[in-house]
């Protein structure tokens, strides 16, 4: 018995084929993964069968009746939910009022309150799915809020659910804690849909896979007659190796000193609290922690772009505790931030400028006091053909660009200063895998050739495979620094959800 | 507008190469001249209301424009001030900084060079430049003081310098009505500054140029007529054009201030300090502001500032429209300028001749500019960067991923 | 300065902050909904000139409010059709819309009634004033909040209208979310479109009880320009309040207020250019102590 089937599936989107007839079917009552690389096409093809995109071609039947999704409200309608990898959820309301939002109790005409929240209380407690219906969604952790994305569902009567990328924002523990609650929704007769690239998940919980490639299907396998080795050879269609050469030699002089560096934040914890490290030239330090514990504002804090409440920054031996960015800049930062398009890059301006920021307040880009526009055409062009970037002209704006060719920029403008310090955040994300290896190389480039990075990623393979010494962050405090040699996921995972190491494989219930 | 220099040698190229006409055509049916078209069409409807004919009155209105000698002359006119607003709103606009108070440091630039002609002996051209100096001064301190206020304690920019407008308007105008009035006079003004301080005609009737124009081109002649119609602030403005379009091109200021109006969360994180980039444009800004200001107030043949003067006239909220139109571009403000400087000569024409209000200048550049907006949207700037709409970006960014893999 | 404080004043109070409350509740509902309307000074010009029309053509005061609702809200399209529909720049359309509310306003006065300035006729109607008995009897307050005209019952109570429309019922809290996560209220079926549109079209409705009680109530007249920052006024005072209805009443009283002292100072004497100055520069300064909670908001903010 199929609860959903996909037939025939096409989406195009301009200049690309998002998915290429594509036939994907779901049992009733199964947890099926559906997986593939960065850009397959697993996200577009469940936003289509959530109603969020229409298909070129091909239909979709649910329960075996063929079905026409024009909104997301129809396939609500139709007893799908999905719950996207960025949360749809609205900050300034309260988890009932999320939880309810168009399908409002009311009393007299106004909402009802009460009746809201012992909706949410009595899906939270059938599933174990602890919620606080009254707090304001604004102030919760991710973890929190997936459990409101899933009652949201619930509450629509969703029998098929579909989670997209469920994992990536969750410590390993807080993931079994996840699929506990996928499996008591199993057993009430739920189907589940996950969308996800990572092995270990699948092998743990899904009876089939289906495996896209470039828009199509590749295979469809039950898990337990297939490995991971096999899955991720389908996926990639290639070995490729992400494992970096260890540095060539010993770590140098210290190109970055934290000491006691302090974030508040109004009414919170500190982001940062209290943090001290060491990145020496000719070593990758890296930084493993779940997303929203305080990493991205230690980067920002370092880079000059958050002020901080206390703690000194030494960027290769200079004090710029006061410095602005430019000073920062100046004294041998390089910085690759998290987001490429509201941080890394103007996407509205052309390519030739996205590369020459920075570069432009200094020779050769800048001459008597002026710019020369031969020469930002130039730099901008030799940056393109060194880097690889696949890019029509540098006159094009960065917008048209796609996110591994817009991140290479970021990449290319900040390694070309080559400055001795680089701090790198979330630098693959989103990016396809070829991409990501040519990044990694860069980097392990970069290292070798004398500079130091401070490696920020919430990938642990990513930190595992580039780091020489990694640093785990816990609510703002850097909780273990480790020997990557000397460590493994699952110890890092203990230690990003503020687990003791002496307890591990203990972990206590909460 | 950062990528002008290769689109222009693109445009050169594809010149040369025969396809001029078919990029005119493909201008001519772009969303200017037909929102231009539109605009036309509606004023058309409203000349009926007003019982007027009107293919008399755009007639009357091409005739008051740029039909004759008389019309150019005042084209030109109305064009230099619009101009320079329009070249006041787009440097900060560009820059990302929403600036609204171009009124307010106009007319305290007005008034502060009016103080100094009035009050300051000396040779004329000193005086005239110590004016300038005066006005651009005053207009430059006015919009930086919005910026001041944005960075601390942090009240949006676009708002203060908004607010601000008020205080300098009532200002000026009591300024007028008390300290500076001219007893003698029986209008609400000062007194007259003396001649030889006033920004003086190009070729004004009994100059040498002007007497040479005269006889040997005819009085009625276009050059004759704009020689004694407009004065020398056609070249501040066109000095002024230039300037600008080479700090934008050439300058580390203008390469920032580009960037940090298409986004402000990059120019901060490149070393740009966002502040002192709002300070600086801000006092650029309010400069030429206060410049146009002074030359409206001293320029021949005014020769006296009167009450309300530089504020009925408008100029200032009708060049932001001229700049938007321009997209900021300053080669795109001297096109737009001059074509709504013809619609508000035009009009005034019109209004004459068919005693109608020449108000209808306003409303067929405020159609115009809501038509455009309707189809193109000016270079787009970006949230600051703050905590991420991570919503509302995803479903934008699931084809961007997809593109990742082709 | 006996004397100077005295129920006559706070009656002034109340009429010049009526209009601005119409239009600040306009305000407030189009930034909940995520659309930044600077237009409303034009949307007010509009409904004063539609208001004064209506009521001279028909005698009617009832006649004059709808003409002014009417118009009002048919220019509030120019904003909605813009912003939402055709994704243009709220910023670029409201500037525009003012300036076309100036002169569209300033064109048919002369063109309809062949005056300039200032229009004024014995045959325009004017909005009666309703004492409700006993109560206008309480001394201060009783003249100033219970001898209203209805649009001015009207406004007072749509101030505890809206706080419960926008807190209490599904389609405030829909509303809410539609400006704060338009894609996340749309993937659960609430279209941002229809609720944008809802609110600007409000807000037109809002400004053209603002323009006619402007132009019937507070006078009985059309001028050029007669709107004269109200529109801009309500813009801030929302700012201050943070889209708050209650504090918005607090913001349009404190405007009011300043209207009403100033007014009265110019007849102890102070030149009316400082009095005319006074709302704008008394704005400021509340926003300069309010300045610290909307660091990082608003300006930049609305306009991605």
């Amino acid at each position: 018995m199929l609860a959903v089937e996909m037939r025939h599936i096409t989406k195009r989107f301009p200049g690309v084929l998002a998915d290429d007839d594509v036939s994907f079917d779901v049992r009733q009552g199964e947890i099926h993964a559906l997986m593939g690389e960065n850009g397959a096409g697993k996200s577009v093809l469940m936003s289509i069968l959530s109603g969020l995109y229409r298909p070129d071609s091909g239909e979709i039947l649910v329960d075996g009746r063929p079905v026409k999704f024009a909104s997301p409200l129809d396939a609500i309608g139709a007893g799908i939910g999905m719950v996207f990898q960025s949360f749809k959820l609205f900050p300034s309301l309260t988890v009932a009022e999320n939880v309810v939002f168009r399908e409002e109790p009311t009393r007299h005409g106004l909402y009802d309150k009460r009746a809201a929240a012992a909706i949410v209380t009595q899906i939270a407690e059938r599933y174990g799915l602890a919620v606080d219906p009254a707090a304001v969604t604004g102030s919760l952790p991710v973890g929190v809020l997936q459990r409101v994305e899933i009652i949201k569902a619930l509450y629509r009567k969703a029998k098929v659910l579909i989670l997209d990328e469920p994992t990536a924002v969750l410590t390993p523990q807080e993931t079994d804690r996840l699929f506990e609650v996928l499996r008591s929704l199993q057993a009430d007769g739920h189907t589940i849909i996950l969308i996800t690239h990572k092995m270990r998940e699948v092998m743990a919980i899904s009876e089939r896979v289906t495996v896209l490639r470039d828009g199509r299907v590749v295979a469809r396998l039950n898990t337990a007659e297939t490995t991971g080795e096999e899955i991720t050879r389908l996926m990639t269609g290639r070995d490729i190796d992400l494992e970096q050469s260890p540095p060539k030699s010993a770590p140098g002089a210290p190109v970055l000193e934290v000491s006691g560096l302090t974030c508040r934040q109004a009414g919170q914890k500190p982001a940062v609290d209290n943090v001290s490290l060491t990145v020496r030239a000719g070593e990758i330090v890296g930084i493993a922690g779940v997303a929203g514990n305080g990493q991205s504002e230690l980067a920002e804090a370092i880079a000059g772009l958050r002020a901080a409440d206390a703690g000194t920054v030494r960027i290769a031996g200079t004090d710029v505790t006061a410095g602005s960015v430019k000073v920062r800049r100046a004294a041998g930062l390089s910085y690759i931030p998290e987001d490429r398009h509201a941080v890394g890059t103007a996407p509205d301006a052309d390519v030739a400028s996205n590369l020459a920021m920075g570069h432009h307040r200094r020779p050769p880009l800048l001459q008597h006091g002026l710019l020369k526009r031969a020469r930002l055409a130039d730099f901008a062009q030799r940056l393109v053909d060194r880097f690889g970037i696949k890019v029509a002209g540098t006159g094009v704006l960065a917008r048209t660009l796609s996110g591994g060719n817009l991140q290479k920029i970021v990449v290319a403008r900040e390694l070309d200063y080559a400055s001795p310090l680089l701090i790198a955040e979330q630098p693959t994300r989103g990016v396809d895998i070829g991409a990501i290896a040519a990044i990694h190389k860069e980097i392990a480039d970069y290292r070798d050739g004398g500079g130091g990075v401070l490696l920020i990623s919430a990938e642990l393979s990513e930190i595992l495979s580039l780091s020489g010494r990694i640093l785990v962050m816990f609510e703002g405090r850097i909780v273990a620094d480790l020997e990557a040699a000397a460590t493994n996921e699952a110890e890092l995972g203990l230690l990003m959800a503020g687990g003791e190491l002496a307890g591990a494989g203990k972990e206590a219930q909460s | 507008m950062m990528s002008s220099s290769s689109s222009t040698r693109e445009g050169k190229l594809a010149g040369l190469t025969g396809a001029t006409g078919r990029r005119v055509s493909q201008w001519l049916a772009g969303p200017v001249p037909t929102s231009v078209l539109i605009a036309l069409v509606i004023g058309a409807g409203f000349m009926l209301v007003a019982g007027a004919n009107p293919i008399t009155g755009y007639h009357s209105m091409l005739v008051g424009s740029l039909g004759s000698g008389q019309g150019l002359s005042t084209t030109i006119q109305r064009s230099i001030p619009l101009v320079g607003m329009a070249l006041c709103v787009a440097v900060a606009f560009r820059a990302g900084v929403l600036n609204l108070g171009a009124e307010g440091q106009m007319v305290l630039g007005g008034l502060a060079g009016a103080v100094v002609a009035l009050n300051l002996p000396g040779p004329g051209l000193l005086v005239c430049a110590v004016a300038c100096l005066a006005g651009i001064a005053a207009g430059a301190l006015w919009g930086a003081l919005s910026a001041a206020l944005q960075a601390w304690p942090g009240v949006p920019l676009l708002i203060t310098s908004l607010l601000l407008n008020y205080p300098a308007r009532y200002f000026v105008s009591w300024m007028i009505r008390f300290p500076l009035k001219d007893p003698a006079s029986s209008s609400v003004a000062t007194e007259s500054y003396r001649p030889e301080v006033q920004i003086p005609l190009l070729a004004p009737k009994g100059s040498a140029i002007g007497d040479w124009l005269a006889q040997n081109l005819g009085s009625d002649n276009p050059l004759t007529v704009i020689g004694k119609g407009v004065g020398w602030s056609l070249v501040v403005v066109i000095v002024l054009v230039a300037l600008v379009s080479f700090i934008n091109r050439r300058t580390v200021f203008g390469l920032e201030s580009g960037i940090n109006g298409l986004n402000e969360g990059f120019s901060r994180y490149s070393g740009v300090r966002v502040n002192w980039m709002t300070t600086r444009t801000m006092l650029l800004s309010g400069g030429i502001a206060g410049l146009v200001g002074v030359m409206l107030t001293i320029g021949a043949p005014t020769s006296r500032l009167i009450d309300g003067s530089l504020i009925d006239t408008n100029y200032a909220w009708t060049g932001l429209l001229v700049a938007l139109l321009a997209l900021y571009r300053p080669a795109g403000v001297v096109v737009a300028g001059v074509f709504f400087g013809a619609i508000v000569a035009g009009s005034g024409q019109m209004g004459r001749d068919l005693s109608m209000s020449p108000q209808i200048a306003a409303v067929v550049q405020g159609i115009v500019i809501v038509l455009i907006a309707f189809q193109v949207h000016p270079p787009r700037r970006r949230r600051r960067a703050g905590p991420p709409a991570e919503a509302d970006n995803s479903a934008a960014a699931v084809p961007t991923n997809q593109a990742e893999g082709a | 300065m006996s004397g100077f404080f005295d129920a006559a004043l706070v009656e002034s109070i109340v009429r010049a902050l009526i209009p601005v409350l119409f239009a600040a509740l306009g305000a407030l509902l189009c930034d909940r909904a995520g659309v930044f309307n600077i237009a409303l000074e034009g949307q007010l010009l509009i409904g004063c000139f539609g208001a004064v029309a209506g009521s001279y053509f028909t005698g009617s005061a009832v006649v004059g409010v709808i003409a002014a609702v009417l118009a009002a809200s048919v220019f509030s399209l120019i904003l909605s059709y813009g912003s939402v529909t055709r994704k243009a720049e709220p910023i670029v359309l409201g500037v525009a819309m003012n300036i076309l509310a100036v002169g569209i306003t300033s064109f048919l006065i002369d063109a309809v009634f062949h005056v300039r300035g200032v229009f004024q006729d014995p045959a325009i109607a004017g909005l009666h004033h309703f004492a409700i008995p006993g109560l206008v009897r309480i001394p201060w307050i009783g003249p100033a909040l219970f001898n209203l005209t209805i649009l001015g019952y009207l406004g007072l109570l749509l101030v505890p209208a809206t706080s419960i429309v926008l807190f209490r019922t599904p389609l405030g809290m829909r509303l809410r979310g539609v400006g704060e996560r338009p894609l996340a209220a749309e993937t659960l079926g609430v279209s941002p479109a229809s609720y944008q549109y809802g609110a600007v079209t409000a807000s037109g409705v809002l400004c053209g009880l603002a323009g006619a009680q402007l132009a019937l109530g507070n006078v009985v007249q059309f001028a050029e320009n007669m709107s004269a920052g109200r529109g801009w006024i309500a813009v801030v005072a929302v700012m201050l309040a943070k889209d708050k209805p209650y504090a918005t009443l607090g913001a349009a009283l404190l405007f009011g207020s300043t209207e009403a002292i100033g007014f009265r100072l110019q007849g102890e004497g102070l030149a009316v250019q400082i009095t005319d100055a006074a709302p704008y520069v008394v704005t400021l300064i509340a926003l300069l102590f309010a300045a610290r909670s909307f660091r990082r908001q608003r300006a930049a903010a609305t306009v991605a």
